[in-house]
Parts: C-alpha cells; sequence; structure tokens
C-alpha cells in the first residue's frame, strides 16, 4: 500500500514490473536508469543476480519532485520471472500500488505469458488484491526483434490472450532500444498516482 | 467555464511533470548521473543492507561489515558519516550473531541510518546543525534499540550471554556458538560509546565556534 503522510505532503509509491523471465523487466529498469539518470538523480540497485538473471529484484527509487504541494517518491521494482521464484515475487508484490506487466512478443513465449499472468493474479490473491481494481499497463516486448526475422506475435493476439478480460492500456514496445519504455512508465505512474488520490485525498 | 478540480490539478501537474522528466529528445546518457561517482562508494553498500532487510545471509552480513570497514577509510575525514558508520557497523556485529532473532526494529534502524549517511554524504554543504540534529536522532533511535534488547533479554525471551550485564551491553544478544566473547562486546561498546561523545563534543565545538551559525 502507498505510504502517504497527509502532514507532510508525501506519496511514495511503488511499481512492481512483472512478466515472464526474460521477457525484459530488468532491461526496462536499465533504460530508465541510464536514459534519465540526470534528471532522475537516482541509482538502479540490483540485489543478487546469478549471471544475467535476476534472483532478488532489481530496484530503482526516484522523487518526481512536487506536484500539486505533494512530493512524489517512485520506487520501481522488477522480479525474477523464472517460476521456481515464486516466493519472491510474491514478497515484492508486497505493498504494490501499480504493476507493468511486461509480456514477451515472440511467438515461442505465449505460453509463459498466460502462465505468468496467471500467477500475478494468484499471487495478488494472496493479498488480497486483483487485477480488476490494481492499476496496471501491459508493454508487449521485444519489438524490433521482428526486424531480424524472429517469429512475434500479433498484439492482437497478445490482447486476447492477456487483456481481453481487463482492457487496460498496452504499449508495444522495445525495452532493448527504449521505444514506449517511458510512454509505460509515464501511464502506470499517472494510473496509480489517481488511484492514490482516489483513495487517500 | 467550469473551475478545475482537486483532481484535474493534480493529474495536469503530474502529467506535465512526467513529460518533463521522461522527454526522450535529449541526449543518451551513457554514463550516470553527475552525482553518481560521489554516491559510488555507498552503491555496494545499499546493495548490502537491501539484502539484509531481505534475507538474513552470512554472505550479506559479511559483504556489509566488509563495506563498512571499506568506507571507514575512505570517510575518516567526515566526522558525522563516521559516526554513522560506527552505528551501522555495530549493527552489522548484532545481525551477525543474532541473525533471525535480532529485535525486529534493527532493520528499520539500519535502513534509517544508512539513509541519514546517504543524506550527509551526498549533500556536502548541509549545515553542521542539520548535520547534529541527524545523527542526534539516529543516536537517540540507537540507544532505544539497546533497551529494548535489554528488556528483552532481561524479561528472559532470549538465553542470556555470558555474565555481560544487560544493562550496559547496547546489542547484547549472543549466541552461544559466537567467538565475540562477552568481554570483548563489552570493550568495543564502551569505544563505541567514548567515540559518539567526543564526536558529538566536537561537533557542539565546531558550531558555537563557525560565526555562519
Amino acid at each position: 500500500m502507498a505510504f502517504v503522510n497527509l502532514k507532510n505532503k508525501l506519496i511514495q509509491v511503488k511499481i512492481v514490473y512483472y512478466g515472464p523471465g526474460r521477457g525484459g523487466k530488468t532491461t526496462n529498469l536499465e533504460y530508465i536508469n541510464r536514459r534519465f539518470a540526470q534528471r532522475i538523480q537516482s541509482e538502479m540497485v540490483t540485489v543478487k543476480t546469478h549471471g544475467d538473471r535476476t534472483l532478488f529484484f532489481d530496484f530503482l527509487p526516484f522523487d518526481i519532485g512536487l506536484v500539486n504541494g505533494f512530493q512524489i517518491k517512485i520506487q520501481l521494482y522488477t522480479v525474477p520471472g523464472q517460476v521456481k521464484y515464486d516466493a519472491t515475487r510474491r514478497l515484492v508484490l508486497r505493498g504494490v500500488d501499480g504493476i507493468v506487466f511486461v509480456a514477451d512478443g515472440m511467438t515461442l513465449r505465449r505460453e509463459n505469458n498466460i502462465e505468468s499472468l496467471r500467477n500475478l493474479q494468484e499471487n495478488l490473491a494472496s493479498y488480497k488484491k486483483n487485477l480488476r481494481t490494481l492499476p496496471w499497463v501491459l508493454q508487449y516486448n521485444k519489438m524490433d526483434l521482428k526486424q531480424q526475422g524472429i517469429a512475434m506475435m500479433p498484439i492482437e493476439t497478445l490482447e486476447q490472450d492477456l487483456n481481453q478480460e481487463f482492457r487496460r492500456p498496452y504499449y508495444p514496445a522495445s525495452a532493448l532500444e527504449g521505444t514506449n519504455v517511458a510512454a509505460t512508465l509515464k501511464k502506470i505512474i499517472s494510473l496509480t498516482v489517481e488511484s492514490i488520490r482516489k483513495e487517500f485525498l | 467555464m467550469a473551475k478545475p478540480t482537486k483532481s484535474d490539478t493534480l493529474t495536469s501537474e503530474l502529467e506535465n511533470r512526467l513529460d518533463e522528466l521522461f522527454q526522450e529528445d535529449g541526449p543518451l546518457a551513457e554514463t550516470a548521473s553527475p552525482r553518481a561517482g560521489q554516491q559510488k562508494p555507498l552503491a555496494e553498500l545499499k546493495k548490502t543492507v537491501l539484502s539484509i532487510d531481505w534475507e538474513i545471509t552470512p554472505e550479506a552480513v559479511e559483504s556489509f561489515l566488509a563495506q563498512i570497514r571499506l568506507l571507514k577509510e575512505a570517510y575518516q575525514s567526515d566526522k558525522a558519516a563516521m559516526v554513522l558508520l560506527q552505528i551501522l557497523g555495530s549493527l552489522g556485529q548484532y545481525i551477525r550473531t543474532s541473525r533471525s532473532k535480532a529485535h525486529s526494529s534493527t532493520f528499520s534502524l539500519l535502513n534509517s541510518v544508512f539513509a541519514r549517511l546517504e543524506e550527509i554524504t551526498t549533500h556536502p554543504g548541509m549545515p553542521e546543525v542539520t548535520k547534529r540534529k541527524l545523527l542526534q536522532a539516529q543516536m537517540n533511535a540507537y540507544q532505544q534499540l539497546r533497551e529494548k534488547v535489554s528488556q528483552r533479554r532481561a524479561a528472559g525471551q532470549v538465553r542470556p550471554s555470558a555474565a555481560q550485564p544487560a544493562a550496559s551491553a547496547p546489542l547484547p544478544l549472543q549466541p552461544a556458538a559466537t567467538v565475540v566473547t562477552a568481554p570483548m562486546l563489552a570493550k568495543a561498546i564502551a569505544e563505541l560509546k567514548e567515540f559518539i561523545r567526543s564526536e558529538i563534543e566536537n561537533l557542539q565545538r565546531q558550531m558555537k565556534n563557525d560565526p555562519s551559525q
């Protein structure tokens, strides 16, 4: 749950990037950290990695500054995508305010995306939260691979698999090249802060 | 024309701010922020603090204590940072010996002391009076934790160690298998107390002599 201090006019928001392993969650945060480093004045922390795989989580905190008199602080997290780290994923979701579901656009990852979304719903349920009420957006990642002749799913298929029930905002993206990384981030921050405003202010 | 609502104002201000922060037209920053170089010494420590907060493993605690040792060398001329590093070091030793039995407030204090260290080291121009307030708050919190640990120990919830008097031990939980003896701990505590006291006196003297205050 967001940390909101009305006396000090401080809002702290936790956003988690969720999705299947090797889907590009960490790449999203790395791009944000690298591309906007001079403006967000922060540093990304990766807690425990093995090779190129996230075992625990990545963490990127930054301040948005004063907005309508409120100091807004954002904390971005990723979760390890590998199936066996379910307990870690569940823990990272504790107190989550908004979610970016990073789906892998490659055709061969179709089942992984569906399984990961199902896993997300299960883990949210353990905190009595669900995707119908929580602010979240989808990002269909790795769209750049199409140019390399790799089989990619059409957006319609991804939408049908993952978003038909929810009708949430979605972004075809390339986290590696930065396409729509910022747009995804801006949208989830807007939706989450708006949700917090409705609840607390 | 309708007057903008509170919601409209917040939303539009937020969107403007996000556009400013995340516009894509600037050059790609291949290197980290200008502050990154200054913060780098603390980057590894931050990782270990988060790791310990996540799960207390011997590797995480040893890495944390190793970082503290390195940082004490790096910040030996910064007295305020040294005091905070001393507190972090003591908390690290306590966590190393007590592991999951460490008092639950230990971890919030660990995070809090680290945050103050980060604040002080990344704002070299911070007024001494502000530094002193920050230090005092952390030392008070440390003292409160000591008292809580002593009370818990006195209440017999945790097996007491050797002959170390509870009242004089700041973080006295000592598993039987530890190689740190009670006299060693008492000596370290006495040294830490003396160090902190002298640092505060020093800071107070500096404040009195600083004409800008």
